[in-house]
């Protein structure tokens, strides 16, 4: 492990500094069945979301009287790593589901569906390290297209530690041979609703890693910003274009 | 004038969008339409449209342009399932609205009074109204869910037979059962047996 040079003359392995993202590319409303629907890469991270809802829940007994649920699926494809991984959830992905979920959840405003279920799937078609922040804000964006109330979005990137070097939004190399891997999801107005960490950082590290995943969710939150307005204002002027003719 | 109220007035004039979390005003300037929630004072968007402000109420609101919910307004016309007929009350579980067919409503009952099943007088609501048809309906009241079949377009447009449970069908204005050649009584919608809303 200790073999390997990640950072050289301040640059990755992939040509960035230490707080530069990966190029972003974002798309909204991509499914024609989904209420609400984005594509999104985040470097080689291929990510696709869905939104279904509010709608009826079924099983019945999951239904509260007095809100929505939000049910979250996590799902990698089979080729989206390496090596085949075997179909269907597995620890890791229960995982991931249930703290993107509870990375959303807050922001939703669920007391005006009561009995109802607003479901979210996301699939990673490819991995590239940073696959459950790339759903976060694909996921959040694709609930905002299906018109679901909410307080605001919610961005989400990772910190991680390389060559005792805090950097922004690692890919998959700085991942798995790195000191440390901290993903966090935040709304706009600053409010931490993800905040997970493996490795070992110090105290200053950490607080150090908090602020430049800080700044990396708020520059993923003007693109998500920007492709909301895009699609929308162009929409827009489709219909004005048409009530012309 | 503030520089909030300025504000909101270029997001009107320019039509610019506001995004879930975009602040629109102050609690203490306007009052909080549809689309929007208030936190601290202040009045913040909740889904992704354009700021529609009303002069005279200082009712502000967001009129959605993304993939909107339906929202159940006064007239509008909309689909469901009888689910209760109690004395002079039906109760319906709601489907969808008309023109969101692919959106449904979830969970959401609502009530036909029997003073607005139609216009002549309605002695048994049992000879209006089955358990689990399907009925087409008109709003009159959004906030207390209330329907009416009074119009000839609205009422049932599916029935079950009462004791085998085929579908009826339309036979000289009367309903009649294929397998039983029972014959009933309800209200019907002239959409009845079409496949329409």
């Amino acid at each position: 492990m200790d073999e390997r040079v990640f950072i050289k003359d301040g640059i990755r392995l992939d040509g960035r500094r230490f707080d530069e993202l990966r190029p972003i590319k974002m798309e909204v409303g991509v499914l024609s069945r989904a209420d609400g629907s984005c594509y999104m890469e985040m470097g080689d991270n291929k990510v696709i979301a869905a939104v279904y809802g509010p709608r009826e829940v079924h099983p019945r007994h999951l239904q509260e009287v007095n809100r929505a649920i939000i049910r979250y699926r996590y799902n990698m494809a089979s080729f989206s790593v390496e090596e085949r991984r075997r179909p269907g959830p597995d620890r890791r992905s229960y995982e991931l589901s249930k703290v993107s979920r509870e990375a959303l959840e807050p922001v939703i405003l669920t007391s005006y569906f009561p009995k109802s279920v607003i479901d979210i799937f996301v699939e990673v078609l490819q991995a590239d390290a940073g696959t459950r922040t790339a759903g976060i804000n694909a996921a959040s964006v694709a609930l905002a297209d299906a018109g679901i109330p909410m307080r605001s979005l919610v961005s989400s990137c990772a910190a991680g530690k390389v060559d005792g070097q805090i950097v922004l939004d690692p890919m998959k190399d700085e991942d798995n041979f790195g000191q440390a891997d901290m993903p966090i999801a935040i709304t706009p107005t600053g409010e931490i609703t993800l905040l997970q960490m493996d490795g070992m950082m110090t105290r200053d590290e950490f607080r150090q890693a908090i602020e430049l995943a800080k700044k990396g969710c708020q520059e993923i939150y003007r693109i998500q910003r920007k492709v909301l307005i895009d699609r929308y204002s162009q929409f827009e002027d489709l219909q004005d274009e048409g009530s012309r003719r | 004038m503030s520089g909030t109220t300025d504000e909101v007035k270029d997001k009107q004039i320019g039509k610019a969008l506001v995004l879930p979390g975009d602040r629109i005003g102050s609690a203490e300037e306007f009052v909080p339409g549809h689309d929007t929630y208030v936190s601290g004072g202040n009045i913040y968007a909740s889904t992704t449209g354009v700021v529609d402000i009303d002069p005279e109420s200082r009712l502000a609101s967001v009129i959605p342009r993304s993939n909107a919910l339906p929202r159940v307004e006064n007239g509008d016309i909309v689909v469901g399932e009888v689910v209760d007929i109690k004395e002079n009350l039906v109760i319906l579980a709601l489907a969808f609205k008309k023109g969101y067919e692919s959106r449904p409503l979830p969970e959401l009952d609502a009530t036909i009074h029997i003073s607005n099943v139609k216009s002549s007088y309605v002695k048994d609501l049992k000879q209006m109204f089955g358990l689990r048809d399907i009925v087409r309906a008109k709003v009159v009241d959004a906030r207390q869910m209330r329907l009416s079949t009074e119009p000839e377009d609205m009422g049932v447009i599916k029935a079950y037979c009462s004791s085998c449970t085929t579908p009826l069908v339309k036979k000289d204005g009367r309903l009649e059962c294929p397998e039983c050649k029972r014959t009933e009584m309800r209200k019907l919608s002239t959409y009845y047996g079409t496949g329409l809303v």
